[in-house]
């Protein structure tokens, strides 16, 4: 169902949504992050890209699995904290980090379902705005299967004509959140369509960083697992956390038992983002590191996301925001490692 | 005047005469005008090699890698690395001679003297540019950063996009060194901590409420950890796990290991993360602003630092990095030291 808002239509728009909890784009200094909205005319979609992705909404960085006490007879106390109904909304989401829920989707589901996931994911509703301009200049969506007006994974597009947005709704939930302001609503003419057109075929012309014949990269991965290409590589690699705790698609976990008391026994069983980078992510508790060094750790990150993830899931792991480009403190460019493997070797 | 040819061939000579193993320097990053890390081992290589007021990093970082992989290897390569130090750099091959964690015959220094001005914020410059790209940066007789934009120039004084420590700088040319390029002049600052006075001049209600809001932000993706040089230790409080576990360690050694910091990222543990690494880096801190300049979420990271870097000149007339046969502030005791604050 295609519509048309007036811009300045779109506060009145996120009154009529006030049961939900909505989350929007908000700069702090000379970041942007997800902030709650408060007040409807606070909101402001004409934004970059924010430091983290929406993950954080849907897979916070820190969760509680549950909540475990001793009664006075010694007895073992076990309560389930489920995250709690919280029907909730994204404005502004980029079409990259929506596709990026797509994947994190298939390893939280699939056999096993995990449930603190799937009850934020469920109870969410996206609204995407296209990319009409790169919102970083390491933006590379084309060459991982993505594009800057994606539709994948969201429930509403917006995309800026101006003074007004195209509202492509694409599931049930965004068809629910037009119905909620009917009136603000007006079907798209001819014109419309065409500008839409227009506008999405030029802003993939605007995005100059791509990856060339990415698909030659999974099987050449295959042959370097002991290649010293990763020692040369990982050299200024500092083994901070920033590219994969940045990443959109990252998703890996740590849990651990936050005891608040021994006697009488109360705390919490908590699951918090972990990253492979840190040397201790793998470390036995022999002593013994299967992944000793940051030439390791970089091979890790890069075979996971476009070999492993390939293999298992078919899609590469990866939806080119650019975030880990951006922020690597020493300049590693996954495009640049990426270009490197593909003419490596014979 | 810094003439980079004098560096390369300087570098080109000492991996010739096989004197370094490799050369740590700057390069042309991928990334626009930043440049990045280069490890040089090839002579033929060192045309790679720049200098320029982007080059940001502060590389002895790469010289506490080094020990560690030397300390993991059967025969290691005894020969030093060369390293290109800026002053601020340069300092914190101090403290690493003081500390004993390296020795002087492990480092061959290549000092750059900033001469008047120092680097550049990256984020001050991205605010100037406006979305624009920057193909090139240098600096004028007046003292402007000329940058060269597509289809022109903008024309900024150094002020405006020097980074905030350049500001306040006491050491722009390098302390220690094999070679030193560039002048000695020092340059003029008169107000080595002003940068703290706003911060001073709240209530310790407003600063706990700033620094709650702040430190609430932190993901502990520990980048401020990683690439500070003064974080060298093996084992880190906040680490899960016991690095320092052999074949000899034994069950109950390892489950009594004690737990400092939770990993939750909350503003209880954030707090106690951020305030121990400011107290072990009390009287270390050469104020190379990397921590702050890493940090994706925009942490002012500095003014910690930089409140105990004030401390310690105040209450013990100590500059830490600029003589490596002083000893260190933490391990030395003077009979004037002050103890009136010691309840």
């Amino acid at each position: 169902m295609d519509k048309i808002l007036l811009k300045k239509a779109l506060p009145q728009w996120v009154k009529k949504l006030q049961t939900y909890r909505i989350y929007a784009p908000a700069k702090d200094e000379d970041i942007w992050t997800y902030e709650a909205v408060n007040t409807p005319e606070d909101i402001d979609l004409e934004f970059l890209i924010t430091a983290l992705s929406p993950k954080k909404i849907i897979f916070p960085q820190r969760e509680v699995y549950f909540e475990f006490n001793k009664d006075d007879n010694d007895n073992p106390d076990i309560k389930e904290t489920i995250p709690e109904d919280e029907p909730t909304i994204v404005f502004g989401v980029r079409p990259c980090d929506a596709k990026a829920l797509t994947l994190t989707d298939l390893v939280f589901g699939g056999d096993f379902e995990d449930v603190y996931y799937w009850k934020r994911r469920n109870q969410t509703i996206l609204v995407g705005l296209a990319c009409n301009t790169p919102p970083s200049t390491n933006c590379f969506c084309l060459s991982v299967e993505g594009s800057p007006h994606s539709k994948e994974g969201l429930d509403i597009l917006l995309t800026d004509l101006g003074d007004k947005y195209y509202v492509e709704s694409l599931t049930k939930n965004g068809v629910k959140l037009l119905n909620l302001a009917k009136n603000l609503f007006t079907p798209p003419k001819a014109g419309d369509k065409k500008d839409l057109q227009k506008i999405h075929a030029e802003s993939e012309k605007k995005i100059k960083k791509q990856i060339k014949n990415l698909k030659k990269v999974p099987p050449k991965l295959k042959g370097m697992w002991d290649s010293s290409f990763w020692d040369e590589e990982a050299m200024s690699c500092l083994r901070c956390g920033i590219c994969t705790y940045m990443c959109p698609t990252c998703h890996c976990f740590d849990i651990n038992d936050e005891v608040h008391s021994h006697t009488p026994l109360t705390g919490k069983r908590i699951r918090t983002w972990d990253t492979c980078q840190f040397p201790d992510f793998t470390m036995h508790s022999s002593g013994h590191n299967p992944r000793p060094d940051k030439a390791s750790r970089l091979r890790q990150r890069i075979m996971h996301k476009f070999q492993y993830f390939v293999e298992r899931y078919q899609n590469y792991q990866c939806t080119g925001c650019g975030r880990c480009i951006t922020n690597c403190p020493v300049g590693i460019d996954i495009i640049e490692v990426l270009d490197k493997v593909r003419d490596y070797g014979p | 005047m810094v003439n980079v040819e004098d560096l390369r061939k300087e570098a080109k000579r000492i991996l010739k005469e096989g004197k370094v193993k490799y050369v740590i320097g700057y390069e042309r990053g991928q990334n626009g005008l930043m440049p990045k890390p280069a490890f040089i081992k090839d002579p033929e290589d060192v045309d790679r090699l720049i200098w320029n007021p982007t080059c940001v990093h502060n590389l002895t970082k790469f010289l506490v890698d080094e020990k560690k992989r030397k300390a993991g290897e059967k025969k290691p390569d005894e020969r030093p690395v060369g390293i290109v130090v800026k002053g601020c750099d340069s300092r914190a091959i101090i403290v690493l001679l003081q500390e004993k964690y390296i020795n002087r015959e492990d480092v061959h220094i290549l000092g750059i003297s900033c001469e008047q001005t120092g680097v550049i914020d990256e984020k001050k410059l991205a605010n100037k540019l406006k979305g624009k790209k920057a193909e090139n940066i240098e600096l004028d007789e007046k003292g402007n950063f000329v940058i060269s934009v597509q289809g022109g120039t903008i024309k900024v004084p150094a002020e405006e996009l020097l980074a905030e420590r350049c500001l306040e700088c006491r050491a722009n040319y390098p302390v220690v060194y094999d070679l030193l390029l560039g002048d000695k002049t020092k340059k003029k600052v008169e107000e080595p901590f002003k940068s703290l006075e706003k911060m001073e001049s709240l209530s310790e209600k407003e600063r706990w409420a700033f620094w709650t809001e702040q430190l609430a932000k932190c993901i502990r993706c520990y980048a401020c950890r990683s690439v500070c040089p003064m974080c060298y230790c093996d084992e880190c409080v906040v680490d899960t796990i016991n690095f320092a576990v052999t074949a000899d360690t034994t069950a109950s050694e390892k489950a009594g290991k004690i737990k400092w910091v939770e990993k939750s990222p909350v503003p209880s543990e954030n707090f106690v993360y951020h305030m121990v690494r400011a107290m072990h880096l009390a009287g270390r801190c050469i104020d190379c602003g990397e921590c702050e300049r890493v940090c994706p979420l925009d942490i002012p990271l500095r003014f910690l630092n930089k409140k105990l870097e004030k401390e310690a000149k105040e209450l013990f007339g100590y500059d830490a990095g600029f003589d490596p046969d002083e000893p260190s502030l933490v391990s030395s005791f003077k009979d004037e030291d002050p103890e009136d604050f010691i309840r």
